[in-house]
């Protein structure tokens, strides 16, 4: 657990040291960023056995106590979350369209990441929300570092995460005029199914879907996501949004009532079925190649809505399995689509779609990024994205009346081809540009490839993953 | 011995992907490098398929299992059937590699598309050494995407909307391809392929799963073996350049199609739980049906390389033909013929390209007197084709052979008829190209004359790289059906593939 709490605490003093200290920001940053990861490795090494260890801050007694607790999941969401910091910090580093060393990106994005931690290892309702308000701020923030262009996009998400948070606090406040605790566990030992119960539940679910922007509550995201800075975006996209769902997941799956889980569930699910199809003709529509992406994010918590949504409806545990590999994978291959995406923009200089024109041959690197990204996104085997809908495919076929969401999946998996080859395709065209005549930023480029490749290599990793991942959904 | 056993199988698929890794990496100009890659790649590819021809014609097995999905690890290995497809990838590999090598002499991008053609072989290998469903579907998906380069390579409009008819179909066919392993996974787990299958023990309970199963994985399958009606992407995907084709329609994509039934026939299901399940007759007609649609199809078509198009998908599904049959000399008719189609269908693409790049003669009206300009290139042709007809001592004539005699052991006469039509309709499709090439009068001038290679009929009528490798293939097409009774020819190795899953 110390090596958890080490993990969480150095971000955080980053952050705060990066505020006094504008000149070598970036350093501060990355080095915090890198003891973080070190240190949240060290701590999925420390767990033994399957038991996830708790700690009860301030040497308070449960239930006045706020608690922390460490379990394999966690530890994987610390280790993702790290990870992918480290990457988008480097990245924006050595870009050349990056943001400045000097710039608000360096403490904002220490605290975004010191958050997350937070959010993986709290265990209450409160702190979770204070977690996901402070997770809002800093990405609406970080949004607005692009400059004026970006300020209304900014301020759009801003209004909806306050709105968010109002429902959710109002679920809470109801929770707990009702039962008088905000710990996830006593509060599923003792709660009872009662109408001011589900009236909650849904409150807190209609706020994390709007700040997760679970499809229909997603409407935000597109214009944020593609009008911040390119690092910005793949922070947002993989990272951030993956908070709420988090909190969604653990409210749901230890407080809501078996028969109004179901129903839920349900809804869920079907929700997570048009968000698969409506967000790739998104993607397929756009002019823009980094609203595509970010279109593909909507499409692709389509998935996660129906692993959630079914393992509810069914009370499958293994599929919540299959929702973190979902949240893993796209983490992985969306900051490696963003980052690609980001940097052909910045280097063609122009933000529509047809800019990758040719891009196989002016800027390889970064386009074989976005391609091996993109299959990931597809699900091609052996990349993360594959085991994760295999693993969500398998209950699929115990009976007849469950292929219907094998279908829904696999057109998902088709309209999710469709967005990436259109891009993939046109990049095979002849360019209009001379190879010879850009300037490149080849360490870019091979950054935004890394995340990918990683993706990719799950493939090597996938038994203990899957089994880190199997414990982790019981706790 | 015991780690060299396991190490081999990936060894293989490293020595092209390994090569064609390095060549992506590479500037345009470092020709010579590149040349050495691929060809050091060929070489030693070619050693380790030796090797284990003869370790595992003297029982040796060649396996390695890395754990992957519960239930379903990733598994390489080399049995006889495998080895027939990795030989004929490799050594059709290297006819075709040298042969791009002349072919691409002047245009650019070659480090992109010799990188691509690397990892191509590199995923028909795997596919072929593939030990499981799961494993085979990594390289059946990696397939369609390491393949797509190459078809749009040149970036034209055609090329590109071929490119995305072709991911359309092969995706559609991956994800049907899925569903259907999922299918038998949830039911059996995937373990390895084995002889006469592993799904006997669900035969009574579960005999709608399984026929769903199957349907599933043949029309995974079948997109890529171009089965009608899912043979739309192939005809399109001519636009490609001819090495490219020639290893599209001889090795790579419609092989692995057909390969892959092979596979779900006799080592997941089993020969007799086919029986059993009354899965094979609506297979075998539509194989049928494929073999004279496409031999009509390719009958009215006016370019060599279409028409030449058409003909793999009649000539492929004589291999789903005589899987479908379900006896044992239908079975070696029809394995057979992935070897053999293979060699005459490169020869005669590999022709088809050194007309249009030589002469730019692309359609059939313009081969009048060709012969005479390109006579060895005009040989290797007419020999292709004799061999599709059917003419014995070439290689198709073999296949036929197993077929026919293969259709009457199973009763099945109507199937006589069907070889007899298609020959017919070969012979009428593929006579005209031979008789315009010797007997017609040539043009005054070609369309355009580029007098690659010296433009002197015989060694120097066109770019001896090119030339080189189409006879060589031109030439085993004639040994591995004049050679067919020796215990070296494909022939004889598919007996030992086959008697097995007969209990023979």
């Amino acid at each position: 657990m110390s090596w958890a709490l080490l993990s969480l605490a150095s971000p955080l003093l980053a952050a705060l040291l990066a505020l006094m200290i504008r000149h070598g920001a970036d350093r501060i940053v990355l080095g915090a960023t890198l003891i973080s990861l070190i240190a949240a490795v060290l701590a999925l090494a420390s767990i033994n056995g399957e038991q996830p260890v708790s700690l009860n801050l301030g040497g308070w007694e449960q239930p006045l106590a706020i608690r922390l607790e460490l379990g394999h999941l966690s530890a994987l969401l610390m280790i993702l979350t790290g990870t992918l910091h480290l990457l988008v910090g480097l990245y924006n580093r050595v870009s050349d369209h990056g943001t400045s060393s000097r710039s608000d990106y360096w403490p904002l994005s220490a605290l975004m990441h010191a958050v997350l931690l937070a959010l993986w290892l709290s265990r209450d309702l409160f702190n979770w929300f204070v977690t996901l308000e402070l997770l809002s701020l800093a990405a609406v923030a970080m949004v607005t570092l692009s400059g004026p262009k970006a300020y209304a996009a900014a301020l759009h998400y801003l209004m909806l995460s306050l709105m968010a948070s109002l429902f959710y606090l109002l679920g809470i406040a109801l929770l707990y005029g009702q039962e008088g605790v905000l710990d996830i566990n006593q509060l599923a030992q003792q709660l009872t199914d009662t109408p001011i119960t589900r009236l909650s539940l849904l409150l807190m679910t209609l706020g994390l879907m709007m700040k997760a922007a679970l499809w229909p509550l997603y409407l935000w995201l597109p214009d944020a996501h593609a009008n911040a800075p390119t690092a910005v975006s793949a922070l947002l996209s993989s990272l951030v949004v993956k908070g709420p769902v988090f909190i969604l997941w653990m409210i749901l799956w230890h407080l809501a009532p078996a028969p109004f889980a179901e129903q839920l569930g349900l809804v869920l699910a079907l929700f997570g079925g048009v968000a698969l199809l409506a967000g790739a003709w998104s993607a397929m529509t756009t002019p823009y190649l980094k609203t595509l992406v970010a279109y593909s994010t909507v499409a692709q918590l389509g998935y996660v809505l129906i692993a959630l949504g079914l393992s509810l409806r069914w009370q499958a545990l293994e599929l919540a399995t299959a929702l973190w590999l979902f949240i893993i994978a796209h983490a992985l291959a969306k900051v490696s689509a963003f980052l690609a995406a980001g940097e052909m923009q910045g280097t063609y200089g122009r933000k529509e779609l047809t800019v990758v024109k040719g891009a196989t041959l002016t800027m390889p690197v970064a386009m074989f990024a976005f391609a091996i990204a993109g299959g990931s996104l597809i699900g091609l085997p052996p990349s993360g994205g594959f085991l994760a809908k295999w693993i969500l495919l398998q209950p699929m076929f115990t009976s007849p009346a469950h292929w219907p969401w094998a279908f829904t999946i696999l057109a998902g998996t088709l309209a999710s081809a469709a967005y990436v080859f259109r891009v993939v395709s046109l990049s095979f065209d002849q360019p209009d540009i001379t190879p010879g005549s850009l300037t490149q930023n080849l360490p870019a480029q091979w950054l935004s490839l890394l995340p990918a490749l990683l993706v990719w290599g799950l493939a090597l990793l996938s038994h203990p993953l899957l089994l880190w991942l199997s414990r982790g959904a019981v706790v | 011995m015991n780690f060299l056993q396991q190490a081999m199988p990936l060894l293989v698929v490293l020595s092209s992907l390994i090569p064609g890794l390095i060549i992506f990496t590479l500037r345009e100009d470092q020709r010579a490098l590149r040349t050495f890659l691929n060809l050091a790649g060929v070489s030693v590819q070619l050693v380790l398929v030796a090797l284990m021809l003869l370790g595992v014609s003297r029982g040796f097995s060649f396996k390695l299992q890395l754990p992957f999905i519960p239930n379903a690890d990733l598994i390489l290995r080399a049995d006889a059937l495998s080895l027939q497809f990795v030989t004929l990838s490799s050594v059709l590999w290297l006819a075709t590699t040298l042969y791009a090598i002349g072919y691409l002499k002047g245009s650019a991008q070659h480090s992109r598309f010799f990188g691509y053609f690397s990892l191509c072989v590199s995923t028909t290998v795997g596919l072929a050494l593939a030990g499981n469903l799961i494993t085979f579907l990594l390289f059946y998906e990696l397939l369609t995407l390491t393949t797509f380069p190459l078809l749009v390579h040149r970036g034209t409009r055609e090329a590109l909307k071929a490119g995305k008819i072709y991911l359309a179909y092969t995706l559609t066919g991956g994800t049907l391809l899925l569903l259907g392993i999922v299918v038998l996974h949830s039911l059996a787990g995937s373990p390895e392929f084995m002889t006469n299958g592993y799904l006997q023990a669900f035969q009574d309970d579960h005999r709608l799963t399984l026929t769903l199963a199957f349907a599933l994985l043949i029309a995974g399958l079948g997109v890529k073996a171009a089965l009608f009606p899912l043979h739309g992407w192939l005809p399109r995907a001519m636009v490609a350049p001819a090495p490219v084709s020639a290893l599209l329609h001889a090795v790579a994509v419609v092989k692995a199609g057909a390969f892959g039934i092979i596979r779900v026939v006799h080592d997941v299901y089993g020969i007799s739980l086919a029986h059993t399940l009354n899965l094979m007759s609506p297979l075998l007609w539509l194989a049928a049906f494929t073999i004279i649609f496409g031999s009509v199809m390719a009958l009215r078509q006016n370019e060599i390389k279409k028409r030449l198009a058409y003909s793999t998908v009649s000539q492929v599904s004589y291999i789903t033909l005589g899987v479908a049959l379900l006896g044992p000399i239908a079975a070696i008719g029809g394995l057979v013929h992935l070897v053999h189609q293979g060699l005459m269908k490169v020869t005669l693409f590999f022709c088809a390209g050194i007309f249009a790049e030589t002469l730019h003669v692309h359609r059939i009206q313009d081969m009048n007197g060709i012969g005479r300009r390109m006579p060895l290139t005009m040989a290797a042709f007419t020999v292709g084709a004799l061999g599709m007809m059917g003419l014995p001592p070439i290689a198709g004539f073999v296949t036929k052979w197993y077929l026919g005699m293969g259709a009457l052991e199973m009763g099945q006469p109507w199937v006589l008829l069907i070889l007899v039509g298609s020959g017919i309709l070969n012979a009428l499709y593929f006579l005209p190209l031979i008789y315009r090439g010797w007997f017609g009068l040539a043009p005054e001038r070609w369309p355009e004359d580029t007098g690659l290679g010296g433009g002197i009929p015989g060694w120097r009528e066109t770019h001896w790289m090119l030339l080189a490798p189409t006879l060589f293939t031109a030439l085993a097409s004639i040994l591995v059906g004049v050679l067919a009774g020796t215990p070296i020819s494909p022939l004889a190795w598919t007996h030992f593939i086959v008697n097995p899953e007969f209990g023979l």
